[in-house]
């Protein structure tokens, strides 16, 4: 998607053999940013915007959608398994009762800086290739990085907010290997001394989709380390052997968080990563999702017997003793692929040592849809990668006084707010509501939702009876309503404002209008009126004014003279439901604001000689 | 004489010395002549002093791996032929905005790295002083330095990671200096080992160097090593200068591989400095010894890091075809067919000290001999080192700066130091390195060599020889190694009457014109007797040995040996180890008894077959080579593997 400007302006070069030499001095001819000349961008906020760009993997849209899934299938299987006990399945349970997986995550993100990290060249996502490029990012001769200490701000911000240690001095070192994407030959990273360490992170409930957690209670997973690296380039391949490489990406701010291998469920393993990614994003420190490259994760799994005592044999990472050879999947760009990707692997770990085989240390590769890792090298094709520390960058050395500063300013927890969303006292919503607003639009959604609640809590302030409801209804319009009609455009707060939709809450609350009015006035206002929906009532005449009982049995009496067939389709054969079709008439052959569902049900019951309507 | 003339002489003598072979890319001579001529017309300063010390119009030549603009920057390395730099290097745009002029880029060797400058792909420096003769110009500035030598510029810029600047320095008769690092900008620098490349300034007498030393002595916000303002303004000398300095004799630099003529002018030197009423006194720099093999593990590793930026695919040179295969890196045949012998095989020691399996014992030993070293020149020095010590640090007695040859040898033939194995070559910068590895100020002046020492051809031929010698100070102290410098050039040259600086005179004295003498020096009083005894431990006998470098590795399944097995021993210990260890042997002893059964079989069958079918593998060829080492008398037939 990225390429494709450039893909056109290169199309003559793609059947091209191997990289010639006019693509190098084209290249080479490409303005470059001067490191003499900083060009001042502004701040931003680099956001992902998934609808712009719908993927299989889109992790944050789709969340919703999430949600339902895997509770359909929960259900599913709830369902099924005492039925049709699967042989298979239970096989699988035996071995994972004889098993224990083990998981370490590495996610690395992008960070939200204006600048890179070793140059004074803007950073940027999907601009025309090689134009934001200092001397240092393409390893001219002589260059020499410049540490852009204001990268430093939301690298902090992400470490306290996973709790960790920040190193009063940390370094950073090259790790070496060759590849086209590596101008210098080597990647800046801080492998000795990283600048922050020891930290956890909590998982809920909440963080859990179809909120059923493996385990009981909240499961504490450790961050080993959190450290800064650079990115690198990207190639865009031209096939059929052509590769461009964009440097803008290159020199790039990444941070890298490292858990501690205490995971033991591929389903805590994907939460966790979802969890590292709210937090992440909730303390403003990264600039995207995982479908847009700015988020990656390699995983170490290892699988050992439970019974096995610890002691023997056993292997030690990161202090954690007693596990069995790990290998490691590289380079999972979506949540779906972690999971996925840890269950085949520990299947086929687990299938190895089975068959009396032995699990070797390699790095291996997974793909979305496939059944099982692959295999990319094993241990003797191991990258030594010389790690030395950089000559040329001094010690990084951070003020106590800027971490408290940090500390203090940093934005609620994504578990505080939700645990304030899911509080009936306040907001009362319920927890998958509460996330889901959470993950939305980067917290716009969250933010225009809190405006909502304000406004219709500064109308309703006398209000004792509706106040405590005031947080469910406006979460019920924000989420659903609104958002369904956001299905297929990207979020926009001006598009309905806060103040609009809390009017319109406002006129359904005190029954002023009915819901049906309210859903269509929203609808309007989304196509683009920007007419106050005071004025809009007022002029349509769009007040609910209720009919009486005569006036509805006499509407009603109508219908059923209307469709003989209907009524006894109801009356002989009890298709009791079919009654929903008479109400649903009467509403719309009533003038606006007039006939409501539950008073012309009841009419229409009480004439078809049915049970009354049972009290929800 | 005018900025003109002077520019006129030089590019005069460029087009003389070509056989030099030190420039590889001059500038255009009328452009040059025009700018000298402009800043005759337009002086940008009044004062005489100021005129002297200003660098307006002067010609200064840039060693090779310097970025600049107007002319291609290589390094001397093929990888690098005709790549241009999109920029000038700090130190190039600070010489021009003071208005000097670039008059060319000089021949090195190869990414700095080679002591002849003889590693080029432009070839050798030749310094010829005579018809005739080939030396050695030094290296890795050698170029630069036989330019200024031979008056085909006014001064000149080298780079000094181990020595690259003094070493020429001393070879050609010029002076040469490398300043603390992190006071001139590397921004533009082509790096070899970040941690002790330094900009270095090659002239003909200590003024011009100061001069330009002035000029470049600023802090440059692109340069992350540069030393910043808040720092520079602690550096400086507490003492004033013109007082009585104590001079150190650091008894460690009297080896056994010192040549004896360069011995007796460090004496000499040392009898000079002490005529100014300096006050000389010995100084142990123990480690300073094991300095050159910490040296040899540190540059090559950050060597190997700096240098895998050249793969040809974002600048530089490219192999000619397809490179790579699908599995591996797309520059393997670039690299390995545009980067020199010597290069090449100092990118393998670096990545194999920094490999996993030897860091350890190499890369992080070095560097905390590194750290020895430099404690033991603050041990030694009277001022505090301002960037690791404790401001309120009472010093107690203390040398203010160190003097000692700057190569362990006069200057050789090319021909001979080209015949010498990359190990002897390393031995030339034996003096040079420890300054380096500590980050210090250090200057070479020629200093003359006693009459006995001189050749009598040479001396027919109005040439001078002389010795490098080398004026270490504590980090900071740039000024008062100078001004040492400057003392000990002028009580050396006081009979020699000629102007140092003079472009129609070489360095070494040739065409010497009747120019009025330097001023001369006030003298102190007569040294004291200690000083006198402190020469007299420099005598031959008193010398130390180097220390013999240990080749022990710890080999996992050999344990420790004297060095890595080779790939044969490897083979031979897989085939025969277990069979060896059976009957209580080494693996050695083994395959000579099996070698011996096999020849004793061998002669049965040569009996009836010719030895005509020579099939040797690297079995066979390693037991003949065992057999030699016997001493018995090798048989040259083929035999079958069972």
């Amino acid at each position: 998607m990225l390429a494709l400007p450039k893909r056109s302006a290169f199309a003559a070069f793609s059947k091209r053999p191997y990289i010639c030499s006019s693509c190098l001095h084209r290249a080479r001819s490409l303005p470059l940013a001067s490191g003499t000349h900083p060009i001042s961008t502004p701040n931003r906020s680099l956001q992902t915007d998934a609808q712009t760009s719908p993927t299989e993997n889109s992790d944050t849209t789709s969340f919703r959608k999430l949600l339902k899934d895997a509770a359909k299938k929960k259900k599913k299987e709830s369902r099924e398994s005492p039925l049709l006990p699967n042989q298979s399945q239970t096989d699988k349970d035996r071995r994972l009762e004889k098993w224990e997986l083990t998981v370490g995550i590495e996610i690395h993100a992008e960070l939200n800086t204006a600048r890179k990290l070793f140059s004074r060249a803007a950073t940027s996502i999907g601009e025309i290739p090689n134009t934001h490029v200092a001397l240092f990012d393409t390893a001219f001769p002589g260059s020499q990085p410049q540490f852009q200490k204001e990268t430093l701000i939301p690298a902090l911000r992400a470490a306290l907010a996973l709790n960790c240690d920040i190193q009063e001095k940390s370094s950073f070192d090259r790790k070496h290997y060759f590849y086209q994407d590596q101008p210098s030959g080597y990647q800046i990273t801080q492998y000795y001394e990283p600048f922050a360490k020891d930290g956890h992170i909590t998982l809920y409930p909440h963080d859990f989709p179809a909120g059923v957690s493996p385990e009981d209670g909240p499961i504490n997973i450790g961050i080993k380390q959190v450290q800064m690296e650079q990115d690198t380039a990207k190639t865009v391949h031209e096939p059929p052997s052509t590769h461009l490489i964009d440097f803008n990406r290159n020199s790039h701010p990444l941070i890298e968080v490292i858990t501690l291998p205490q995971i033991h469920n591929p389903t805590i393993a994907a939460a966790c990563v979802r969890k590292i990614q709210t937090i992440l994003r909730t303390v403003n420190a990264v600039t995207a999702g995982m479908e847009m490259g700015g988020l990656r994760a390699d995983v170490n799994v290892s699988v050992r017997e439970r019974t096995a005592p610890s002691t023997e044999h056993g292997l030690s990472y990161y202090g954690v003793t007693g596990l069995g050879q790990r290998t490691e999947i590289k380079n999972l760009t979506s949540i779906k692929a972690v999971e996925e990707a840890v269950i085949a692997e520990r299947d086929r770990q687990i299938e190895l040592l089975e068959s009396g085989g032995i699990v070797e240390g390699e790095t291996r590769g997974w793909t979305l849809g496939s059944t099982t890792t692959k295999r990319l090298r094993g241990k003797e094709g191991e990258v030594d990668y010389r790690y030395m520390p950089d000559p040329d960058i001094a010690p990084v050395i951070i003020g106590e006084d800027v971490v408290n500063h940090l500390r203090d300013t940093l934005p609620r927890s994504s578990d505080d707010c939700i645990n304030m969303l899911v509080d009936g006292q306040v907001y009362g919503l319920t927890s998958k509501d509460a996330s889901t607003l959470l993950l939305l639009d980067d917290g716009d959604r969250l933010d225009y939702y809190f405006d909502v609640v304000e406004i219709l809590k500064a109308t309703f302030v006398d209000n004792a009876e509706v106040l405590p409801r005031l947080g469910k209804v406006a979460g019920n319009w924000v989420l659903m309503e609104l958002g369904g009609l956001f299905k297929n455009d990207s979020w926009s707060e001006t598009r309905v404002p806060s103040s609009q939709l809390s009017s319109i809450i406002a006129y359904l609350l005190r029954k002023e209008i009915t819901g049906r009015t309210a859903k269509l006035l929203l609808a309007r206002l989304f196509e683009g009126d920007i007419t106050l929906v005071d004025e809009i009532i007022a002029r349509e005449d769009l007040l609910r004014r209720p009919l009486s009982r005569e006036e509805y049995t006499n509407m009603a009496q109508r219908l059923i003279e209307e469709k003989p067939d209907m009524v006894a389709a109801i009356v002989e054969k009890g298709q009791h439901q079919k009654v929903k079709w008479f109400v649903g008439q009467m509403m719309s052959r009533g003038a606006e604001g007039t006939v409501e569902p539950g008073p012309a049900e009841e009419v229409l019951r009480e004439l078809l000689q049915m049970a009354p309507m049972e009290q929800k | 004489m005018s900025l003109l003339k002077h520019a006129q002489e030089h590019i005069a003598n460029q087009a003389r010395f070509t056989n030099l072979n030190a420039f590889v890319y001059l500038g255009d001579r009328a452009l040059i002549e025009a700018t000298a001529k402009a800043a005759d017309i337009n002086p940008p300063d009044e004062t005489p002093l100021a005129a002297r010390l200003s660098l307006a119009g002067r010609l200064i030549a840039i060693k090779d791996n310097i970025c600049t603009t107007e002319f291609p920057t290589t390094a001397s390395s093929a990888i690098l032929k005709d790549f241009k730099s999109p920029y000038d290097a700090t130190v190039v745009k600070q010489l021009r905005d003071a208005g000097a002029i670039i008059t060319g880029k000089t021949n090195m060797d190869e990414f700095g790295m080679g002591s002849h400058s003889t590693h080029s792909i432009f070839g050798p420096v030749r310094l010829s002083r005579f018809p005739g003769e080939i030396m050695s110009a030094g290296g890795s500035s050698g170029g630069s330095a036989a330019a200024v030598a031979s008056g085909q510029c006014w001064a000149a810029l080298g780079t000094d990671t181990g020595g690259s600047v003094r070493l020429p320095a001393a070879y050609t008769n010029v002076v040469g200096f490398k300043p603390s690092y992190g006071l001139l900008s590397r921004w533009g620098v082509i790096d070899y080992a970040n941690s002790l490349d330094t900009v270095g300034i090659l002239a003909r007498d200590v003024e011009s160097v100061e001069s330009v030393f002035d000029q470049l002595n600023v802090y440059d916000p692109q340069d992350p090593t540069s030393l910043p303002p808040t720092k520079r303004s602690q550096l400086g000398f507490s003492k004033k200068v013109n007082t009585r300095l104590t001079i150190g004799i650091p008894l460690d630099y009297n080896i056994t591989t010192l040549d004896p003529a360069v011995r007796r002018a460090w004496v000499q030197s040392l009898h000079y400095l002490q005529d100014c009423g300096h006050l000389l006194k010995a100084v142990e720099l123990s480690t300073t010894r094991h300095a050159l093999s910490a040296y040899y593990i540190l540059a090559p590793a950050e060597a190997s890091s700096n240098l895998a930026k050249y793969d040809g695919v974002r600048y530089g040179k490219r192999a000619d075809g397809i490179d790579g295969t699908p599995s591996s890196v797309l520059f393997a045949k670039t690299r390995g067919q545009f980067l020199g012998a010597e290069v090449r095989r100092r990118i393998l020691l670096g990545a194999f000290t920094l490999s996993a399996q030897a860091i350890d014992n190499y890369f992080i030993q070095a560097q905390k001999v590194r750290r020895l070293v430099a404690n033991d020149f603050n041990s030694v020095f009277a001022e505090p080192n301002p960037l690791t010590a404790d401001p309120f640090d009472v010093r107690g007695v203390g040398v203010d700066v160190l003097l000692c040859p700057t190569a362990p040898s006069l200057t050789p033939q090319l021909a001979e130091a080209m015949a010498q194995g990359p190990l002897d070559t390393y031995m030339n910068d034996v003096f040079t390195v420890p300054a380096s590895l500590a980050g210090l100020p250090a200057i070479s002046v020629p200093a003359s060599i006693a009459e006995e020492d001189q050749s009598p051809k040479l001396r027919e031929l109005g040439i001078k020889e002389t010795a490098g010698m080398q004026v270490i100070g504590q980090y900071g102290n740039d000024g008062l190694v100078l001004e040492v410098a400057r003392q000990l050039l002028q009580a050396v040259y006081e009979k020699d009457m000629y102007h140092r600086s003079d472009p129609s005179v070489t360095a070494w004295g040739t065409n010497c014109a009747d120019t009025p003498g330097l001023t001369k020096y006030t003298k102190y009083l007569k040294g004291s007797k200690v000083s006198y005894r402190n020469i007299m431990r420099l005598r031959e006998e008193k010398a130390f040995p180097l220390p013999k470098v240990l080749k022990k590795v710890k080999v996992p399944g050999y344990g420790i040996l004297d060095k890595y097995p080779t790939s044969a021993e490897k083979r031979l210990r897989k085939r025969y180890g277990s069979k060896a260890q059976e009957l209580g042997l080494t693996v050695d002893e083994y395959v000579a008894k099996k070698a011996r059964e096999k020849r004793a079989k061998v002669t049965e069958e040569q009996k009836v077959k010719i030895a005509g079918e020579k099939e040797e593998k690297g079995e066979d060829a390693y037991e003949v080579s065992e057999e030699k080492s016997e001493g018995q008398a090798t048989v040259d037939a083929p035999h079958q593997e069972k």
